[in-house]
Parts: structure tokens; C-alpha cells; sequence
């Protein structure tokens, strides 16, 4: 069985929960190298979550920052990622 | 003046039960949840272990939507030349309730409501209401204020409210787990035939980093866990994601098996912290379940834990608002009390510490080979007595092997646990 990333999305705008802190940011790259979604892009020197529309919000990438440039929120209410079963 | 007494932030396990407790208690109760049905922000937390049910406590959990009751192991050990599957049946009945997370936690944030609770979902809480050192509240997503005696912080594993009150730290390395999970639709019919009542276990190289792959039944769908330790090594060339540890799992030839005709209909990511962080309660406010550390990921225990503390969180609570006093002092002795008092979770934790200790000193491959001698040798009760006991004999020291005699006392009233909840279920179930 090939692994599908299936995850489903709740409608509505999360607003901007997942950021980086770019004086803080070093490009050490370790939020991406964790993030399974590829939600982390490297422009010029700092790493930025260009692609949080993928994030599953499971905080890996604000946990490995040595740095704590990425700042993590919350998306707001009743949207963003949805799981059924746990 | 506060709006409430006592607020509840997130509705997974440890947030209903604060939230029931507390009400009942007497407390005016405010329970928020980010998602818009509680549950379905939770990536783990799948089988109810029936050892923690049988506490008079948790009893009411037993009324609750169950998938499937669990009655049966199966541990795959996969080597090269072959595969060994050891299936454990064990006498006393069932040992798991296996659950779905959005129809569990939706019940029994109900029955919070029920108690007399304020529910409120699609409500995300965004930062903290804090002054001299002390919470006196939340604000929400959508610029609400909400004040309270006690705010209880149930918000898992990344909570902002644990984050902000300065609790809750970035966390890495080997007290962190990072879990890929995926389900597959195969339909009721097939679950039964191919899984019927039994959870399965996989131990291999190439498909885990130091934890224990799974797969665990539900009606129509069959869930699959498997991840390690966010540490470096987990990352690598050979392991560039997450996602190559649970492929290699699908591919092993026993769960290709499995899982023939099977759909993958969803995949998530999960963080477990396993370790206690230093403060768990300050002067307003109490962090419980994963907020808190309490969840064992190498024993696969997390909901009880969270039940339980959510349940002494509103108790502590109540007593210290009914005294007039909500330092952390006085909602700590409370609250450490009942923890301390509580046997599931003092044998759990005493169990996943003494394994993981022998865990961390290991190769991948040694571990295999140790979980082989767990599952073979009567599992994690006797590896750690075992342990123990061959420790004090290298170091002629008396003192592992008096504590190894004093666990297995302890650890007595839990291993004769089951046939009392099979028919405490039953009766529940008939009314």
C-alpha cells in the first residue's frame, strides 16, 4: 500500500497561526527537516511557512527551533485540520 | 469579578472530565474547544485500557460510543528468515475499549454539558488573562475575555495556554515522540474477519525509532501508528521523513496482507511528551492531561491519565475557590494528593519509566530483540522486575532487587483487575 497523505481540511480561513520570526531565524532548516508536510520553504537566509495551508498543526517544527523563531498559534475556531479516530 | 468559576480549556479527555467534575461540584463552568466537534483535533488516544475504567471515577466512560471491545494481542516479530506472531488471550475479558475521537469526545463533552458546564466549541483560546504572576483567565480567537478562580489547562501536548502561563517549554530529544498515524478502510466484515477483537503489535527494524507500531482495530476502519523519538536521529538519509517508517510498515509482507483491498482515508501527526514537565500548577491554574506530561507513549497509555487529572484538577479546584485560596500551594497539595493516591497511574508511570530506562541504552535492532523478551517473558510488569533484580545482582546492591519485591506487591491489585470490569460494563450496558 503506497502512503497517501490523506488529510481533510475544515472550511473557513485559519488566519495566520504559523509564523517565523526572521531576526530570529538562523536557516538552520531543522523546522523543515521535521515537518513531514513540507510547509517550511527556504527564502534567501530564513525559512518561511510558505505552504502552512498543508500544516496538520502538530508542532514539530516550533519544537525543534533552537532559535524559537517560529512562532505557533492557534488557527482559529472550528477550522483547520480534522480527525476522525485519533 | 470573574465570569466563571472554574474555565476548561479543550475538550479532549482531560477537558470533559474537568469540566463534568467541576459542574457537579458546583462550580460555574466554562468548557472551550477550538475544533467545532471535540475530538476531532486529536491524532492519538485511540483504546480505553480497561485496568483504569474499573475506578468508580471513570465508570460513566463505560456509557460512551466503543468501536470495539478489545479482547485479544498479537505481537509480529519480523526477522529476516521469518516471522513469529505471538497471540496473547488473556482470561479476565475485555482490555480495551476502542473508541473513535470525534464521536468519544463529542459524548462526553455532552455529558460536561449535561453536569451543568457551558460548552462552547469553534472557540480557539489565544492567549492568557495573567497579572501578579497569577492566570485570571482566557481570550479567544474572537476577542472575548473570559475571567475565572481557576483556569484548567487541558489543551494538549502544544497548549498556548501552558505556553503563555510559562509552563510549557519547546520540548525535543528523548521526552518528545513524534507519531505518523494512518487509517484504512477495509469495512466491517474484513476488520472482523482479519482483526476481529485483537490489537496487533510489530516489532521490526526499519519501521520505528525506539517505539512500538500498532495497529488497532475500529469498526469499519483499522488505525496504524508508528513514529520515535524527536531526536536527530530520527531524521536521516535513509529516513528523510516520518512517512518512510510507516511506509516501510505497509510494506512489510504480514501487514500488505492485512491490509489487501484496504483505502488509506486518513493520515495525521502527533507529538507525545513523556516526561513531567518541572510546574504543572501555578497560583490560578492547573495543566492536566498531555498539557501536563501525563501520557506514556512507550506503553500507549494517555487517556486514562488525562481523565483521571482532569477529574483531580476540578476537584482541587473547587476546594481551593470553596476556601477562598487559589495559589498554587494550595491547589497543588490537592491535586499531587490525589495524584499520588491514584494505583493505575503510580504502577503506569513506575512501568514506563523503569522500560524506557532500559530502552534509551539500546540500538534499534536490541530493541527488538528486548521487546521479543518482553512480549515473550510476560510483558513489561515482569521486564521491569527482571531488570531490577539482575541489576542489583551485577552490582551486588540489595536495594533494586528489595524494590523489585515491593513492585510486585504494589502491582497486585492491577493484574487481577479484569473480571471486575467486564461485569461492571455489562450491568452499565443492560441499563
Amino acid at each position: 500500500m503506497k502512503l497517501e497523505m490523506k488529510v481533510d481540511y475544515n472550511p473557513g480561513e485559519t488566519g495566520e497561526f504559523l509564523r517565523v520570526d526572521e531576526d530570529k531565524c538562523t536557516g538552520c532548516g531543522r523546522c523543515a527537516a521535521f515537518c513531514a508536510r513540507d510547509v517550511w520553504i527556504k527564502q534567501g537566509s530564513v525559512y518561511r511557512p510558505l505552504n502552512s495551508k498543508r500544516c496538520v498543526e502538530c508542532g514539530a517544527c516550533w519544537n525543534v527551533c533552537d532559535y524559537d523563531a517560529v512562532i505557533l498559534g492557534e488557527p482559529r475556531g472550528g477550522t483547520g485540520v480534522r480527525f476522525a479516530y485519533g | 469579578m470573574a465570569d466563571y468559576d472554574v474555565i476548561v480549556v479543550g475538550a479532549g479527555c482531560a477537558g470533559p472530565a474537568a469540566a463534568k467534575k467541576a459542574a457537579e461540584l458546583g462550580m460555574k463552568t466554562l468548557l472551550l474547544e477550538k475544533a467545532a466537534v471535540p475530538g476531532q483535533k486529536n491524532v492519538s488516544g485511540t483504546c480505553l485500557n480497561t485496568a483504569a475504567l474499573v475506578d468508580p471515577d471513570l465508570h460513566y466512560l463505560m456509557d460512551g460510543p466503543v468501536e470495539r471491545e478489545i479482547r485479544e494481542m498479537r505481537t509480529y516479530h519480523i526477522a529476516s528468515d521469518r516471522t513469529t506472531a505471538i497471540h496473547e488471550i488473556p482470561a479476565q475479558g475485555i482490555l480495551l475499549l476502542s473508541v473513535r475521537r470525534d464521536e468519544f469526545d463529542a459524548w462526553h463533552a455532552e455529558q460536561a454539558r449535561m453536569a451543568g458546564a457551558t460548552v462552547q466549541l469553534a472557540t480557539a483560546v489565544v492567549d492568557i488573562l495573567e497579572s501578579g504572576g497569577r492566570l485570571r483567565g482566557v481570550i479567544t480567537d474572537k476577542g472575548e475575555e473570559h475571567r475565572a478562580g481557576v483556569v484548567i489547562d487541558a489543551g494538549g501536548v502544544n497548549s498556548i495556554v501552558g505556553r503563555r502561563a510559562g509552563l510549557i517549554d519547546r520540548r525535543s530529544g528523548t521526552n518528545m515522540i513524534l507519531y505518523v498515524t494512518v487509517n484504512v478502510h477495509l469495512g466491517e466484515e474484513i476488520v472482523d474477519h482479519r482483526f476481529g477483537d485483537c490489537i496487533e503489535y510489530y516489532l521490526s527494524e526499519g519501521i520505528q525509532h525506539k517505539t512500538w507500531p500498532w495497529i488497532f482495530p475500529k469498526r469499519e476502519v483499522v488505525t496504524l501508528g508508528t513514529g520515535g523519538y524527536l531526536d536527530d536521529r530520527l531524521i536521516s538519509r535513509d529516513f528523510p521523513s516520518v512517512n518512510t517508517y510507516m511506509q516501510n510498515f505497509l510494506d512489510l509482507p504480514v501487514v500488505q496482507k492485512k491490509l489487501e483491498g484496504g483505502r488509506i482515508v486518513a493520515w495525521g501527526l502527533h507529538l507525545e511528551f513523556d516526561e513531567a514537565p518541572d510546574q504543572r500548577v501555578k497560583d490560578g491554574l492547573i495543566l492536566t492531561g498531555e498539557a501536563g506530561g501525563f501520557v506514556m507513549p512507550f506503553l500507549g497509555e494517555g487517556m486514562p491519565e488525562a481523565f483521571f487529572t482532569g477529574i483531580y484538577a476540578a476537584q482541587a479546584a473547587a476546594e481551593a475557590i470553596g476556601s477562598g485560596d487559589t495559589t498554587r500551594e494550595r491547589l497543588e497539595e490537592k491535586y499531587n494528593e490525589l495524584i499520588e493516591s491514584n494505583l493505575f497511574m503510580q504502577a503506569f508511570r513506575y512501568l514506563a519509566a523503569a522500560n524506557k530506562e532500559s530502552i534509551l541504552s539500546m540500538e534499534d535492532g536490541e530493541i527488538v530483540s528486548m521487546m521479543q523478551n518482553v512480549v515473550m517473558g510476560g510483558g513489561f510488569i515482569t521486564n521491569v522486575l527482571h531488570n531490577r533484580w539482575i541489576s542489583g545482582a551485577r552490582e551486588e546492591n540489595l536495594q533494586p532487587v528489595l524494590e523489585a519485591l515491593e513492585f510486585m506487591d504494589f502491582i497486585q491489585p492491577y493484574r487481577e483487575i479484569g473480571g471486575d470490569f467486564e461485569q461492571i460494563y455489562r450491568e452499565r450496558k443492560k441499563r
